[in-house]
């Protein structure tokens, strides 16, 4: 009888909490920062996956049934897997254009969007570059964004989520002023990427973005591409690759050209990074060294 | 009165000296202001350029609804040259072609009459066109797929293949968006979610080829058929489907509502709707392991009739499929997939020898399996093999057996190139051993190049 009970309490609890889906990682800690134990969390990607293409596994379909709010990165990132998510989900309230459905792309400015678009130039996104979480200075927005969306569809624990966004934005200003002076350190270091996903950090401040290992976004490096990449490239400090990518032609390019190739954690939970502060310290250290 | 103009003349004339005075005045305090006025543009102009520089470099997160009011001159111009553009909502339209080149060990013609014993054989009139039906070049097909939400409470799809000769509508049909519960509800005409295999489209495909089992019991096309479907999530924190559907019944295969005359003997249509669908579906991931798994039972009349002989029987039909992918990382994985399907037919037969009309009791116990394993060795490369069986043809005439082949193999393998989701490339190759003409087995031996390519705006493809 007294297991039923706690059952029950526990059952009752759990529909308490405002049940989030997000897609990224980095999403997640935010939500996780803002409503700490008033949300129940479930995250589609995982870190150690290509974020264009996650498995659309069924097991998140079950996740997102019962979802009070869906929040995804936008600008055309999960156009490869999630949309049969959402259809399979047979759930109204985060269905495009209702009041759980949260795009964090419309909250900050995309760069690099294209004057237009074909698909002969690869893997283009029409709205422009969708890597824009790794600009630090946009996570306060994006944030502030993910509150107030908790807040409208929970408005019982505003004040809650309220204060503890507060609180997560005193701390990461204080980290920016260290992120600010440790990546403006760095302005004029030229870096070729695999794709372009450090793009907002590297315009951010001012590190010089040496060419990519891919010919065209999306399409997997080349062995003409890398040879032409490493014939024009001089001074090129580091070759970046994200962990899901073959290592290979970043350290191919690297030794021929005199740079160093690295892996740098473009998410949280890869590389030893344990939340978003994590991430920016440990993208820094990196590229520091 | 001489006086009196003087008195005017002076004092307008200290008048107009008092105002040329003031407006000096005034003047030159308008020039200081106006000097002022542009130092402090230059100034502004300066701070703006400076910020633009900044802008330039730095991507400033700011509110949208600032940009769009930038933008408002443009705007206010572009509404008046169109207040009625209806473009923004344009459907999403794709269009697919495939096109193949065949080499098979069988003349068209031949290829044509070969049969599967009590299980397939071509039928004469309409003749639609399979896939890689030619030795040589064929065009496959061109489809057309749109899609759109029709309003907050309806999505809308419709699929219409175009071949060389015309055109069908294949597929159209609303979806729901916001049944409450975890309901959905499916209206228009459809592919049926039986099984695993069959509510995909022939693009999604693993295999150029369709597997056997899907041939011979719900036809070349495939189960599509108009009717309603719903299906209920449930609040599990694993997933789990359950399905029914209510349709027409048109599959020539096993659920043909239609009657038939032979010779002077005439049977009617059945009552409609003739096929009822039911199916549960449920998922489970083990670490990097994801399990797909469903059940599927489809019930429905069958009416069918070639030269003398007729067929008016009941169906059964059972399915299980089972999809184990292992994502070994990003890129990579592996896929075991299988489908088992039985048939369970009972009836009547009607035949006329020498116009005589016998009827017989008829049962039908046929099944079989295709099982396959495919791989992604990287972004672009795929292989795959798949093996299929038909180990079961049991038909019985009033008691008595007939004798027919149970063991009917076919088997393939793939490799294929994508150098993006757009386009593929893949070559196949396999042997067919369940195919007969008058009794023996004829096996078909085939090379299928296979090139499939998409454009414009199509959706991704579920798991």
């Amino acid at each position: 009888m007294r297991s039923l009970l706690i059952l029950l309490l526990s059952l009752s609890l759990s529909f308490a909490q405002l049940k989030v889906v997000a897609v990224y990682p980095w999403i997640g800690e935010l939500v996780k920062e803002i409503g700490k134990d008033k949300v129940k969390l479930h995250v589609i990607a995982k870190p150690t996956e290509d974020f264009h293409f996650v498995v659309p596994r069924p097991s998140h379909i079950a996740k997102l049934r019962d979802a009070d709010l869906l929040i995804i990165n936008g600008a055309s990132l999960e156009i490869g897997f999630l949309p049969p998510l959402i259809q399979q989900s047979n759930n109204p309230k985060i269905q495009l254009g209702r009041e759980g459905f949260l795009d964090l792309s419309s909250f900050v400015n995309l760069i690099e969007k294209p004057l237009s678009v074909s698909r002969a130039m690869g893997d283009v996104h029409p709205e422009g570059n969708p890597h824009y979480s790794l600009d630090p200075h946009n996570i306060p927005i994006l944030a502030r964004a993910i509150k107030d969306k908790m807040c409208q569809l929970d408005q019982k624990n505003c004040t809650f989520y309220t204060s503890n966004l507060e609180d997560f934005l005193k701390r990461w200003s204080q980290k920016l002023k260290e992120w600010d002076e440790g990546f403006s350190k760095l302005k004029g270091t030229k870096v070729i990427q695999y794709h372009k996903t450090y793009d907002y950090l590297f315009v951010r401040y001012g590190i010089e973005k040496a060419g990519t290992l891919e010919p065209l976004p999306g399409i997997p490096p080349t062995a003409k591409h890398l040879e032409e990449l490493i014939n024009r490239s001089k001074g090129v400090k580091f070759v970046v690759y994200e962990i899901f990518r073959e290592p290979k032609p970043a350290k191919r390019v690297a030794e021929a050209i005199g740079a160093k190739a690295i892996v740098l954690p473009h998410d949280v939970g890869v590389e030893g990074v344990r939340d978003l502060f994590g991430l920016f310290d440990e993208i820094l250290m990196r590229l520091s060294r | 009165m001489k006086k009196l103009t003087l008195l005017l003349g002076i004092f307008s004339l200290s008048f107009a000296q008092e105002s040329l005075e003031e407006l000096k005045r005034q003047l030159e305090e308008q020039r200081k202001i106006i000097k002022e006025l542009e130092k402090k543009i230059e100034a502004l102009e300066k701070a703006q350029k400076g910020q633009e520089e900044k802008k330039a470099e730095r991507p400033l997160p700011a509110d949208r609804s600032l940009q769009l009011r930038a933008k408002y001159e443009e705007r206010l111009k572009a509404y008046q040259i169109s207040p009625f553009r209806q473009t923004a909502f344009l459907p999403d339209i794709a269009f697919i072609v495939d096109t193949s080149l065949v080499g098979r060990n069988r003349k068209d013609e031949e290829y044509k009459e070969l049969e599967i014993p009590e299980l397939f054989h071509t039928h004469k009139e309409g003749g639609h066109a399979g896939l890689n039906e030619k030795r040589g070049f064929n065009l496959n097909y061109g489809e057309l797929y749109l899609y759109a939400p029709v309003d907050p409470y309806f999505d809308l799809y419709a699929t219409i293949p175009f071949s060389e000769e015309g055109s069908k509508l294949e597929e159209a049909y609303a979806v729901t968006r916001g049944l409450p519960f975890g309901f959905q509800l499916k209206v228009g005409k459809f592919r049926s979610s039986f099984g695993r295999l069959n509510a995909q489209h022939p693009h999604a495909w693993d295999f150029a080829t369709q597997p056997l089992i899907n041939k011979v019991f719900l036809g070349e096309d495939g189960l599509v058929e108009k009717g309603i479907g719903i299906n209920w999530l449930a609040p599990t924190p694993f997933y789990l489907l359950f399905g029914a559907e209510v349709l027409q019944g048109e599959n020539e295969q096993s659920f043909n509502y239609k009657g038939f005359k032979i010779d002077n003997f005439e049977i009617e249509d059945r009552s409609v709707p003739n096929l009822y669908v039911g199916y549960v579906k449920t998922s489970f991931d083990i670490g990097n392991l994801s399990l797909l798994t469903g059940f599927s039972y489809a019930q429905g009349k069958h009416r069918e009739a070639e030269d003398h002989e007729g067929l008016d029987a009941k169906t059964k039909l059972y399915g299980f499929d089972l999809t184990a992918r292992y994502q070994i990382d990003s890129i990579r994985y592996i896929s075991l997939q299988g489908e088992y399907m039985y048939r369970d037919q009972k009836g009547k037969k009607y035949e006329f020898n020498n116009s005589q009309l016998e009827t017989k009791g008829i049962t039908k116990k046929q099944g079989g399996f295709y099982l396959q394993l495919v791989g992604r060795i990287n972004k672009q490369w795929r292989v795959g093999i798949q093996y299929n069986l038909i180990n079961k043809n049991t038909v019985k005439e009033d008691g008595t057996k007939e004798d027919l082949p149970k063991n009917l193999p076919a088997y393939y393998a793939m490799v294929e190139y994508g150098p993006t989701e757009f386009s593929r490339i893949r070559l196949q190759f396999g042997e067919n051993r369940a195919f007969y003409k008058d009794g023996v087995r004829k096996p078909v031996k085939e090379v299928i190049l296979q090139f499939n390519f998409a454009i414009g705006a199509h959706g991704a493809h579920p798991f």
